[in-house]
């Protein structure tokens, strides 16, 4: 049996190159660059540094910039696609906050001026554009983030779950990554030279890719999409492995998805930032993968790093030099690094391509490889493996207002409130000071919960992948990264923030403290962010593979919770906390399983009906739906009970209903602590009295399903069930 | 307080060392990669706090890795390169 591929079936893309797929060619043949001094927003104190930056008005005064860069790249990925789009998988890590930061400036204290603020709203913003009412899924693993979309996307397609899929990056310029790549001394000021002997650094840039995805080939494909490869270097929060370990990993992984051995590859597409050290891990891992390593070149010295954006930009640009056979240079080059012992093409040069390896790495030590290839070599394809296996639940943990894993499972099963913030202190307790000493609030909760989930006591094996979900990421960092810089006129921003305040940093602290190398992915959806890390880990996680950790997590932060989560209704109901599972695809001591059955979007008129079909617990007769845990964001609260009303009239179903987020409390990964809650009540097998109203309700692990259910925006089904 | 005493307490508190008091803390020990865990990003915050508080830049890599490998040598930097004057 061969896989089914995966088409390009459309691409666009916007960067300071310029706009769309021929301006990027002309410029990319004529070896242009596009970086300039900044003149997006003014400084108080220095001369601007040369940046990547977007020309043209391309602002929207209703939206975020990153919003309107993703969706001028979506418009020309889908020109002449007549069909709808099944889901939208958009990797970014600055969202609306170059708008946030200019309202903070301002004092603005309106909270619906920072609706776009969330990373979740670019994609979800892309998906009502295009009336997409699947899944809207927010990856954000800093600059691998457009890389992991499309993987992502990539394996949404292979499952057979959608058959068309609009997957890339988006991220706009803002003060948050200019000033944070500058403290990290990270910026060249004389551009962007990567692979150069006097390279200094990197251009902070934007911009937007986006790649159609399809399953069918549908119209005229520009290339075909034949493998893709996630790893983390589980090294360090910001440098890359010394070596270049995972990004030999991750490059290896591709390849080995594409069914193509070293020799097929035609061109690297490096990640080349222009940094010191990426660019020499770079080539160790180019060097150990590849013994005469084939033309390459880095794009960045033209296009500057647009960061979440940069993967999804290079895939569209791998598959435009396929479909127009070309060689791009490597711009901004003068004298190569010896050290490097590489031969990046000096300028851009005409060439039949069949294959292109495209490379994005970042921080967290995440990286992300793709292979995409010409039109003609997909049938070519072997079969790869999917999962089979349902997830199983190992182990869990949870964290509330109410304390650790048992203080809080207790209190729910006794229907009291947890609700509340998180004891600091209680946490730090039994992590290693040195460990945390320049780590927060939602990083240490992360690091806590892991810890309590692998029930830490004797040696065990490493974990292999982390699925993270956070809805606002680290706010604390965020919060005060931008406070000293404002405090400071500008001149003093703190370089730990800024590695801390990147969504996936706890994600990161993660693989670092557990070495765990495979695939890495924060996802930011909002309100289900936890229920999004969950799909994404039952796409990636293979059979045989080692346990992976799926988190949920968020931080209740006094200022930035109220302005910008609309479930939080001022200070005093701030909640924070979280929940992780250990799963595997192995039954063996298993507590549970766990099943993706349903995700997508809330307003789509069919969505109840389609949940309730995709419901095992409702198919199968041989089942019972015994509890329904539901999840409701306090801003959704009538539409999400609207849901619940017509779900329960649709499905004649007669179980208990627990309103979780009126007992854990108002945070975006409260649906985390709903599922922890169920899993112990299957390890427990009754439901308590205090939970079903009635008496308590004894659990046949043979035949009850828990049915946790996240309502509003999005709707999304897990079905928790004796294993 | 004498400028090492005075660093001293400035780097416990901006890289957050809570298990170390500064009487515990040798001026003469490795500072980055040595027993305190300290690496580039500490550097970069000690980078900062050395500019706003002593009006000393250092952003060149040769320099910086010889001024922050002893707490001494940092301060031998701070003295001869300040406009400031120390006890």
């Amino acid at each position: 049996m061969k896989t089914p591929p995966v088409y390009i079936s459309g691409a666009g893309i916007i960067s300071s190159l310029g706009t769309g797929l021929s301006a990027t060619e002309k410029a990319l043949r004529h070896n242009q660059s596009g970086i300039r001094p900044l003149s997006l927003f003014g400084l108080l104190q220095s001369k601007p540094l040369l940046v990547g930056e977007v020309e043209g008005g391309v602002d929207d005064s209703s939206l975020p910039r990153t919003h309107t860069l993703a969706r001028i790249a979506a418009e020309e990925a889908m020109q002449g696609w007549k069909h709808g789009i099944d889901a939208v998988v958009l990797g970014t890590t600055t969202g609306g906050i170059l708008t946030s930061e200019t309202l903070l400036r301002q004092g603005c204290g309106d909270r619906r001026s920072y609706r776009y603020h969330g990373l979740h709203t670019v994609a979800e913003y892309i998906a009502g554009h295009f009336n997409c009412s699947g899944p809207a899924l927010s990856v954000s693993t800093a600059c691998s983030s457009g890389v992991a979309a499309i993987a992502l996307a990539m394996r949404l397609l292979r499952s057979g779950r959608a058959r068309a899929v609009l997957a890339g990056g988006a991220d706009s310029l803002c003060r948050l990554t200019y000033f944070g790549f500058h403290s990290l001394q990270l910026v060249d000021p004389a551009g962007c030279r990567p692979l150069d002997i006097n390279r200094r650094g990197m251009a902070v840039a934007e911009g937007a890719g986006m790649l159609l995805l399809t399953g069918d080939g549908t119209g005229t494909p520009l290339a075909v999409l034949l493998g893709a490869g996630l790893s983390c270097d589980a090294y360090h929060a910001a440098t890359p492995h010394p070596e270049g370990a995972g990004a030999h990993r991750a490059m290896s992984m591709a390849l080995g998805d594409a069914g193509l051995e070293v020799e097929d590859i035609d061109y690297i597409n490096l990640h080349g930032t222009g940094t010191a050290d990426n660019d020499l891990a770079e080539s160790k891992a180019v060097h150990r993968l590849f013994s005469r390593p084939p033309p390459l070149s880095s794009i960045k010295g033209a296009t500057g790093h647009s960061l979440a954006a940069a993967g999804a930009i290079e895939a569209v640009i791998a598959a435009l030099c396929i479909s127009s056979s070309l060689l791009p240079a490597n711009t901004g080059l003068e004298t190569v690094d010896p050290i490097l012992g590489l031969a990046p093409l000096p300028t851009p040069q005409p060439q039949e391509l069949q294959t292109v390896l495209t490379n994005s790495f970042g921080f967290g030590g995440n990286n992300g490889s793709l292979v995409v290839g010409k039109k003609t070599t997909a049938v070519a394809a072997p079969a790869r493996q999917q999962p089979q296996a349902p997830l199983f639940i190992h182990g869990y943990s949870c964290l509330s207002g109410g304390g650790l894993t048992e203080a809080t499972v207790e209190s729910l099963k006794q229907g009291q409130s947890v609700a509340g913030t998180a004891k600091l202190d209680l946490i730090a307790q039994a992590l290693p000071p040195r460990l945390i000493r320049r780590l927060k609030r939602l990083p240490q909760m992360a690091l806590s919960l892991a810890a309590d989930a692998r029930g830490e006591t004797a040696p065990q094996e490493n974990l292999d992948s982390i699925f993270l979900g956070t809805g606002w990421g680290a706010l604390s960092e965020t919060y005060d990264f931008l406070s000293r810089l404002a405090e400071s006129d500008e001149q003093f921003p703190s370089p730990t923030d800024f590695v801390g305040s990147v969504h996936n940093a706890a994600a990161g602290q993660l693989a670092i403290r557990y070495g765990a190398t495979g695939a890495n992915i924060t996802a930011a959806g909002g309100d289900y962010s936890f229920e999004q890390s969950l799909l994404a880990a039952e796409l990636m996680l293979e059979d045989a593979k080692p346990p992976a950790l799926i988190v949920g997590t968020d931080e209740g932060h006094a200022v930035f919770s109220p302005l910008l989560d609309p479930s939080i209704d001022g200070e005093s109901s701030l909640a924070d906390g979280g929940g992780a599972i250990l799963v595997s695809r192995s039954e063996v001591g298993a507590i549970c399983r766990i099943r993706p059955a349903y995700y997508g979007s809330g307003s789509a008129d069919s969505a109840i009906d389609e949940l309730a079909g995709a419901l095992e617990c409702l198919r199968n007769r041989q089942r019972r739906c015994a509890l329904v845990l539901a999840g409701i964001p306090a801003a959704m609260r009538v539409q999400g009970e609207k849901q619940l009303k017509r779900f329960f009239a649709a499905s004649a179903l007669s179980a208990p209903v627990v309103d979780c987020r009126r007992y854990i409390g108002e945070f975006a990964t409260a649906t985390a602590v709903g599922v922890v809650l169920g899993v112990r009540l299957l390890e427990d097998g009754v439901v308590p009295m205090a939970l079903t109203t009635l008496e308590a309700m004894p659990l046949d692990p043979d035949r009850d399903t828990i049915l946790v259910l996240s309502l509003g925006s999005t709707i999304a089904a897990m079905e928790l069930s004796g294993s | 307080m004498s400028l090492i005493e005075e660093l001293k307490v400035k780097l416990i508190t901006i890289l957050n060392l809570t298990d170390v008091t500064p009487e515990e803390f040798d001026e003469n020990a490795q500072l980055v990669g040595g027993e305190l865990g300290i690496d580039s990003i500490d550097v970069l915050e000690m980078v900062v706090m050395v500019e706003r508080d002593y009006g000393v830049t250092i952003n060149n890599k040769e320099v910086g890795e010889k001024v922050f490998a002893s707490l001494a040598n940092l301060a031998e930097h701070i003295r001869v390169n300040s406009a400031q004057t120390f006890s």
